[in-house]
């Protein structure tokens, strides 16, 4: 294992002050773990089929949360994770190391979903299946989470109806809480690009929340809050 | 200075706050990790490739879409139906997670669907099928529109079928075709060999397709008309069977699809007064026969050739056979490889094993598992 010389290196690196035990060890780990990931990645290069089921053992959260989070559809779910890790079998030998391992592991994540709903615009229709895209489960949940639940479904239509670049710096920043510099990285665009689009994503969505009955009603809620903390009489409808 | 924000900007951020929340449903990560683990994984064992080598791929590429372009351009179109094509980017639908009764519909892409290690199916664009038997026996219907299949081979018959109102065409290993047209139902096979019958008739196929060849049945699977490759097989009153060998698929000259005929002649149920030519490959229940006597001469070698104390072992195989039009086994691979003592006895008893005589032979793939 080749850990150890490197966490040492680390450790007396540059002019820094020598740092005292705890942050060693806070070091040691985060570079434990990188040398962990890389080891890991070699190891899947070299074809070990253990080293990828680790691999996948450790992202497969990530990757779904992400997908989840890109589409907005829990039926499609398992079918895409399971082709974002075919491509991470397929593609980990191109890996150069020249970004972070999860900033590759969103770029496929990304691409495999928007290449899905490329396919999707011609993609047949599943007759019978339930519009409701939180299956039919939700019924069952008390009201304040079936209601949360309704919310997160609207949410998920209205970033549907962005443009696929919109959406995705959106999710990236927003949701998954990468930096622009990050988000760039990920979607292969200029930084500034990526903030441009944040902004319309962001201003899009304000626009398309009024149509949305679900989140509109979040809306006035917060504007009735603040109506009655300054004194002025309620929105009409929500006196009640 | 604090700035107020707006009520919408309030609630868009609640919302992205809910979001991140929001807990991503579980999913069977066991059964994903089994399935992704059956793929082998490439190894980055290339050097790294020059300029001018990758530019080798793209211009083969090139090089071969002129060259079927020619083709396409110089020949008559070809009268069977390609394999089932279908862009890499649609992922095949998981067969095995449609309940009975789910109804699906093709819409400008054909659709896939994939049921894993047993069959993959293609409704064609615009077409319309149910799933009517999800268990051991899989069947389809075909409501409207064309369906290609390629049917993993199983030992077990008829373990994938394909149902157009009354006609069942229903399979082995193989690859084919069916679509409705109209009030007929049209069957290419490409691969392998289909036996189509009416519906919930087993044990009497009224015709079999063998590759390349293509048949036309009427909606109750009870007459129709073959072309190629095909035999027509009926009973007749006293139960015995008669069968009647159609010309080689070379010698009987293609008719184009739009003349493919609801008002041709029907096939005659009388066995031909002629003398029987040979038929271009072994029928099905020799081709059976044939497996069984290799299944049990495998199960000895097994037996024979693996040394054990008191544990069970078991060993999963794909036996590929390919016989010589004069019944001679030509080769014998098995997929994975067997050990050398139980591959030597096997392969040294196969040799005294023949088939029936016809013209092209057959070559045939099944799973096996042996164990002792």
């Amino acid at each position: 294992m080749v850990a150890t010389p490197l966490i040492g290196r680390l450790s007396f690196a540059g002019s820094q002050p020598v740092p005292d035990d705890r942050q060693t060890n806070a070091l040691a780990g985060k570079l434990r773990a990188v040398t962990d990931l890389t080891d890991l990645v070699e190891r899947c290069k070299a074809g070990d089929g253990s080293a990828f089921r680790e691999v996948f053992r450790n992202h497969r959260a990530d990757v779904a949360r992400l997908v989840l989070r890109m589409t907005g559809r829990p039926g499609d779910l398992e079918d895409l994770v399971q082709d974002v890790f075919l491509q991470v079998y397929r593609s980990i030998k191109d890996f150069r190391g020249q970004s972070r391992f999860s900033t590759w592991l969103y770029r496929l994540t990304v691409n495999v979903v928007l290449m899905q709903r490329r396919a999707a615009r011609s993609r047949p229709v599943l007759q019978g299946a339930s519009d409701d895209a939180f299956g039919p489960d939700v019924h069952d949940l008390p009201d304040d989470q079936l209601a949360r639940t309704r919310r997160v479904a609207a949410f998920y239509r209205l970033l549907d109806r962005m443009s696929d670049k919109k959406r995705a710096v959106f999710v990236l920043h927003e949701l998954e809480g990468l930096s622009p510099s990050e988000v760039a990285k990920v979607v292969c665009a200029p930084v500034l690009t990526v903030r441009t689009r944040l902004f319309y994503a962001r201003r899009e969505l304000l626009e398309m929340l009024r149509d949305e009955p679900a989140l509109e009603f979040v809306a006035r809620e917060l504007r009735n809050e603040q109506q009655s903390e300054s004194g002025e009489p309620l929105t009409e409808g929500e006196s009640t | 200075m604090t700035v107020e924000r707006r009520p919408e900007e309030r609630a868009l951020d609640r919302m992205i706050l809910e979001l991140r929340e929001h807990p991503a449903p579980q999913l069977d990560w066991d059964r994903m990790e089994a399935r992704l683990m059956r793929e082998p994984l490439p190894t980055a064992d290339r050097a790294p490739r020059s300029f001018w080598s990758r530019l080798r791929l793209p211009a083969v590429g090139l090089i071969a879409v002129a060259a079927v372009a020619t083709i396409v351009v110089a020949r008559e179109p070809a009268p069977l139906p390609a394999k089932p094509t279908a862009k890499l980017h649609d992922a095949p639908l998981n067969g095995d997670s449609l309940a009975v009764g789910t109804r699906l519909t093709a819409g400008n892409q054909p659709l896939i669907v994939e049921h894993a290690g047993r069959a993959r199916w293609t409704l064609e664009p615009h077409a319309t099928a149910f799933v009517a038997d999800a268990g051991e026996f899989l069947t389809v219907k075909l409501e409207n529109g064309a369906l290609s299949a390629a049917v993993v081979p199983n030992p077990k018959p008829e373990t994938f079928a394909v149902e157009v109102e009354g006609t069942r065409v229903a399979v082995h290993g193989t690859a084919f075709r069916v679509e409705r047209v109209a009030e007929r139902v049209q069957v290419d096979v490409s691969e392998g060999t289909v036996a189509v019958e009416p519906s919930g008739t087993h044990s009497t196929p009224a015709f079999l397709l063998r590759r390349n060849s293509r048949g036309n049945f009427a909606l109750d699977g009870k007459t129709g008309n073959v072309e190629g490759n095909a035999s027509a097989v009926v009973a007749d009153g006293a139960g015995r069977q008669s069968h009647r060998t159609l010309a080689k698929a070379a010698a009987v000259p293609r008719a184009p699809q739009s003349a493919l005929a609801p008002t041709k002649p029907e096939v005659s149920p009388e066995p031909s007064a002629q003398v029987q030519p040979l038929p271009a490959q072994p029928s099905i229940s020799d081709i059976e026969k044939g497996v069984s006597s290799a299944v049990d001469l495998m199960s000895r070698c097994f037996h024979d050739q693996t040394r054990t104390t008191d544990n069970r072992v078991s060993a999963n195989t794909a036996l590929t056979l390919t016989v010589a039009g004069d019944g001679t086994i030509q080769s014998v691979t098995f997929a994975p490889p067997l050990a050398p003592g139980v591959e030597e006895c096997a392969v040294s008893g196969l040799r005294a094993l023949t088939f029936t005589r016809s013209l092209e032979g057959v070559t045939f793939t099944r799973l096996l598992e042996l164990s002792r």
